[in-house]
């Protein structure tokens, strides 16, 4: 089991009132899986899915990822956790406009204290794999909405991470673009690596094995 | 990784021109005008420092002013440094100068004047650690009639020959006295207060010099001697000065013996009969302040700005912190860039100091040595520089790494919430700076106004003083009545309106007055309490310098008491306590022994010393002399081309006169003008760095409006949807500043009340603070604040709504 959600709770207080934004979620997720969760605007998707990336915090319930008690890790450990074996995509890319491509892919590298000659390998690796080689030193502002979500999944890619979270990957992008992002976790997910994603998109949820429905913070 | 930072950085700044043009240049003013004004004050502050130079402490007198003891003097007696180094084993050598203002001397047929120089004991060269090219120090100044002279001016006498050895006249009192040069020093650094361009063996004192057969044993009666002690290695100062008081060597009742150390005479002593007119610690404290607020300023700035830009780079490092940056990291990267930028900005201020050095240098009067020690002595600031690099970036550094990733990638991270309050308060300070700047800056033009326009009582304007060494065989005189007969023949002289000879003139140094105490009045009274001023000064001296007479009028020729006849001033009748001046017209008063002197007249007060000193109790004497010839040059006769002229014209007088003699004249005006030199080179500086203040705040506040109205984009967008109109957008944007304006304002006008009255309290005469200085300076800064705010938030009043409403 990659990991598992017990009793999670999250709330907010506004006005000595409890808002909750998550009640109660249990989820079990094997390795291999290809999860999508779905709801409405404000059912607690991009929180759950924070929450499994360990970017946000919950405040009851516990949360175990690979044999690792998430909620009484200090945050040093919880970073290294995710650092080591999640990879993050999102709705709006979230690439660095200062770097190019190249200079994007290779970031998350540099922060794992990888040497230089084998970053490179790494990128060029992954510049290939992606079929993005002639547009290496391209900054983000010079690519298409659909290229840029490219860069965003092979960075989250190139540490080779267990599990890809993608919060509405597809939300900015068309339809052809879309389905090529939704065609390429696809075939992520075949050769091993696990996927959770957000998506409003019944199409793309059907990508997944899995749907999990999300309203109010609750798991329907 | 390092590489990495460094290009994202270099990006980075690229990208965000305006910015980084704004922060750049802020920090290179800062940092420059920093260095320029501690570079002055490092030149300052390094006045007399040589090896040893900690144990070398000068004597001088303290006068009994009331039931005070007052520094009154800077000279002593030539007792004083004998009987210290007798009684105190602590004082280990002494050295005594008779200064000379200038000589003449005579080497061949060339005769030459040169200024600065002095009688000195042997243990010269003991206790100033100056070093000595030619000669051995131990004996060079052991032998009567021995001179040691500076590099320079024995180049200047003597060209590529080799001066030792070689025998020179010089002439003092009309004497010609026979010296040999003993050695050759190099000359003395432009930071001493005492600049010996010659030293003349003291021995040399009795030949040399005319003050009557005791004079030269030892005595208590003539202070007219610079003395120096060196004292022992950890003295314990102020256990020594006690004793030294205690001790009453010269057993007076009126004045006592006190020493200070020769490193601080240069800002910190202001006595009479000083060397050289000194520095002034007030002005150095003033000037170290605007260094560093300067500075500060531009950090502030730089706090600012890259804060407000930091929330806009939340989302940079949200994407940082998924991607498996650390904390530590992020730290790191923001500070690799604040450090570039800070040093792009420090090597801009670097060459705008050398830059602008040979101007500075201009302004500020002296010349800055960049030497090696002096490099040295920089360190420190240099240090203080480094560190507020590392603190300014510290601040935006550390928030940026503080953002949790969640909310920076949603965009929830928002300038208006974040380090608000810090902002407020870094506008306040900047705010604040600017307006006690700028009251500084109008009262010290107020005050220097003044100085230039309050009358003195004597008018200095067109007046020439002529004065040289005459070299002459005859007996003096002669020589006084050659100098009539020249003085008349000038005024045949279509250009010369009026002359005079005398002693001293206003704006002439204290050198040429002399100073004693005790006098007897006509209604039988003593003053034994007051130190009186007396010079010298022929008829025509008073009308010509357009002094007024309370009472009487200027001395009388051929009456009895011709050689008798003293003319006082108003102060001199305050001090001895007599109101009216007709109870001491034509009455005697009797001083130095018994002569009954007798007193003709009353003048009104005048300002002999400039605003900066207040008027002392002075005698004016009736009596013959050759120091100065003034002559009142006709305004209306002579244009400026025309003066030189007549200037060699007048020397050609005085030199069919006096063929063999120096000639040199100044103008009274420049001379009087002089002594508010450096307060007007301070006034000067102190207005450059101002406007220099208010460019680096008006920077960052320009900065920080672009930012605010960015941030604030679509709130105005939706406001102008809803009808709200340019004006009220634009109330809206300034209404903050304003108010951070006023709560500044509140604050500011204590504090540079407080701090600009230190600054007038160095002035004996001085102007007062009116309201309006303040009103002037919250105006200039409120203009200022409107102009540089305007232009940001009046664009984003007028933008189109539309636009700023789209989605994102």
């Amino acid at each position: 089991m990659l990991l598992q959600l017990n009793n999670i709770f999250k709330w907010v207080t506004t006005g000595g009132q409890r808002i909750f934004l998550l009640k109660d979620i249990n989820l079990e997720v094997e390795e291999g899986e290809f999860i999508s969760i779905m709801g409405p605007s404000g059912s607690g998707k991009s929180t759950l899915l924070n929450v499994i990336g360990m970017l946000d915090t919950f405040d009851e319930g516990e949360y175990n990822f690979m044999d690792e008690s998430v909620h009484s890790l200090k945050e040093k450990h919880r970073s290294n956790l995710y650092k080591q074996y999640i990879g993050f995509v999102f709705q709006s890319y979230h690439l660095l406009d200062e770097l190019t491509v190249k200079e994007n892919l290779e970031m998350p590298l540099i922060y794992k204290k990888i040497k230089g000659s084998e970053r490179k390998a790494m990128v060029a690796d992954m510049l290939d794999r992606f079929n993005i080689v002639g547009k290496k030193d391209l900054f983000p502002a010079q690519l298409s909405g659909g290229q840029q979500q490219l860069v965003g999944v092979a960075r989250a890619l190139i540490a080779s991470p267990k599990l890809i979270l993608a919060d509405e990957p597809t939300g900015n992008l068309n339809s052809k673009q879309g389905e090529e992002i939704m065609e390429l976790f696809k075939q992520l997910n075949e050769e091993g690596v696990t996927i959770i994603q957000v998506t409003h998109s019944e199409k793309n949820a059907e990508y997944g094995s899995r749907i999990i429905n999300l309203l109010d913070g609750r798991m329907v | 990784m390092l590489k990495n930072y460094l290009k994202i950085a270099l990006r980075y700044l690229l990208k965000n021109k305006l910015y980084s043009i704004i922060n750049i240049f802020g920090l290179a003013v800062g940092i420059a005008s920093f260095v320029l004004i501690m570079l002055y004050v490092n030149y300052e502050k390094s006045y007399d420092t040589f090896e040893g130079s900690e144990n070398v402490y000068r004597i001088y007198m303290d006068y009994l002013e009331g039931d005070t003891y007052v520094p009154g003097d800077a000279m002593t007696y030539n007792s004083s440094g004998p009987a210290l180094k007798e009684m105190f084993p602590e004082v280990l050598d002494y050295v005594r100068f008779y200064y000379f203002e200038k000589l003449a001397f005579k080497v061949g047929e060339k005769i030459l004047e040169q200024p600065l120089g002095s009688l000195a004991d042997p243990s010269y060269f003991n206790i100033f650690n100056y070093p000595l090219s030619k000669g051995d120090s131990e004996t060079v100044l052991t032998e009567p009639n021995s001179i040691v002279l500076s590099k320079s001016f024995a180049e200047k006498l003597f060209g590529n020959e080799n001066p030792l050895r070689r025998t020179i006249s010089v002439f003092e009192d009309g004497k010609e006295t026979q010296l040999t040069v003993t050695g050759i020093m190099e000359d003395v650094p432009e930071t001493a207060h005492y600049r010996n361009s010659f030293l003349i063996s003291y021995e040399t004192e009795k030949t040399l010099t005319d003050f009557g057969p005791t004079a030269h044993e030892l005595n208590w009666n003539m202070n007219n001697y610079y003395t120096y002690l060196k004292l022992a290695p950890n003295t314990n100062i102020d256990v020594l000065r006690q004793k030294i008081i205690d001790s009453d060597i010269e057993k007076s009742e009126t004045e006592r013996h006190n020493i200070e150390p020769i490193e601080d005479i240069h800002l910190y002593s202001d006595k009479p009969y000083e060397v050289t007119a000194n520095g002034s610690v007030l002005r150095i404290k003033f000037l170290t302040a605007i260094a560093f607020i300067i500075l500060v300023l531009s950090w502030l700035n730089y706090v600012n700005l890259s804060t407000t830009k930091s929330m806009e780079r939340a989302k940079e490092a949200g994407i940082r912190k998924v991607a498996g940056a650390k904390k530590s990291q992020l730290i790191v990267q923001s500070l690799m860039e604040s450090l570039l930028l800070n040093f792009i900005a420090i090597a801009i201020a670097l060459s705008i100091v050398f830059g602008v050095l040979p101007f500075y240098t201009n302004i500020i009067g002296n010349e800055l040595n960049l030497d090696w020690g002096f490099i040295v002595s920089f360190i420190p600031y240099f240090i203080f520089i480094i560190g507020g690099v590392i603190l300014a970036g510290l601040y935006p550094a550390l928030l940026l790494s503080r953002y949790s990733p969640a909310k920076a990638l949603k965009g929830k991270v928002r300038a208006s919430t974040e380090g608000i309050g810090l902002r407020k308060g870094l506008i306040v300070t900047q705010f604040f700076a600017t307006i006690v700047l700028l009251t500084g800056t109008f009262i010290i033009s107020k005050q220097i106004n003044f100085l230039d326009n309050q009358p003195i009582g004597a008018d200095v304007g067109q007046i020439i003083a002529l004065h040289g060494t005459v070299v002459s065989t005859q007996s003096d005189s002669l020589v006084n009545n050659d100098f009539r007969v020249l003085k008349e023949q000038l005024e045949d002289f279509p250009f010369i309106e009026k002359t005079a000879i005398a002693q001293t003139y206003p704006g002439d140094s204290f050198d040429n007055l002399s100073s004693s105490r005790g006098i007897w009045l006509p209604d039988g009274r003593s003053d034994k309490a007051n130190i009186f001023y007396t010079y010298h000064a022929q008829p025509d001296y008073f009308d010509l310098m357009d002094i007024e007479f309370l009472a009487g009028g200027t001395f009388v020729l051929n009456s009895k008491f011709e050689g008798n006849q003293i003319v006082v001033n108003e102060t001199f009748l305050k001090t001895v306590g007599i109101s009216s001046p007709e109870d001491l017209l034509n009455k005697t008063v009797s001083f130095w022994g018994n002569n009954e002197w007798k007193v003709v007249g009353i003048i009104k007060d005048y300002y002999h010393f400039g605003l900066k000193t207040p008027v002392l109790p002075t005698i004016v004497r009736y009596q013959d002399d050759i120091s100065n010839l003034l002559v009142k040059i006709d305004k209306s006769s002579i244009s400026i081309a025309g003066l030189e002229t007549a200037l060699s014209q007048i020397e050609n007088k005085w030199h069919e006169i006096f063929p063999q003699s120096t000639f040199n004249y100044t103008f009274l005006d420049e001379k009087f003008e002089a002594q508010y030199e450096q307060d007007k080179a301070f006034g000067k500086a102190f207005q450059i760095f101002t406007v220099l203040s208010i460019l680096i705040a008006s920077l960052g506040l320009f900065g920080l409006t672009a930012y605010t109205v960015v941030l604030r984009k679509k709130e105005i967008g939706i406001r102008k949807v809803n009808g709200a109109t340019i004006t009220q957008v634009l109330t809206l944007l300034n209404k903050d500043f304003v108010k951070l304006l006023g709560l500044a304002f509140i604050i500011a006008i204590p504090s540079s009340w407080y701090v600009m009255n230190q600054w007038l309290e160095g002035f004996t005469y001085r102007t007062n603070f009116s309201w309006w200085i303040f009103a002037l300076a919250g105006t200039t800064a409120l203009l200022i604040t409107f102009l540089t705010v305007s232009w940001q938030s009046f664009k984003a009043a007028i933008a189109n709504p539309v636009e700023s409403l789209k989605d994102e």
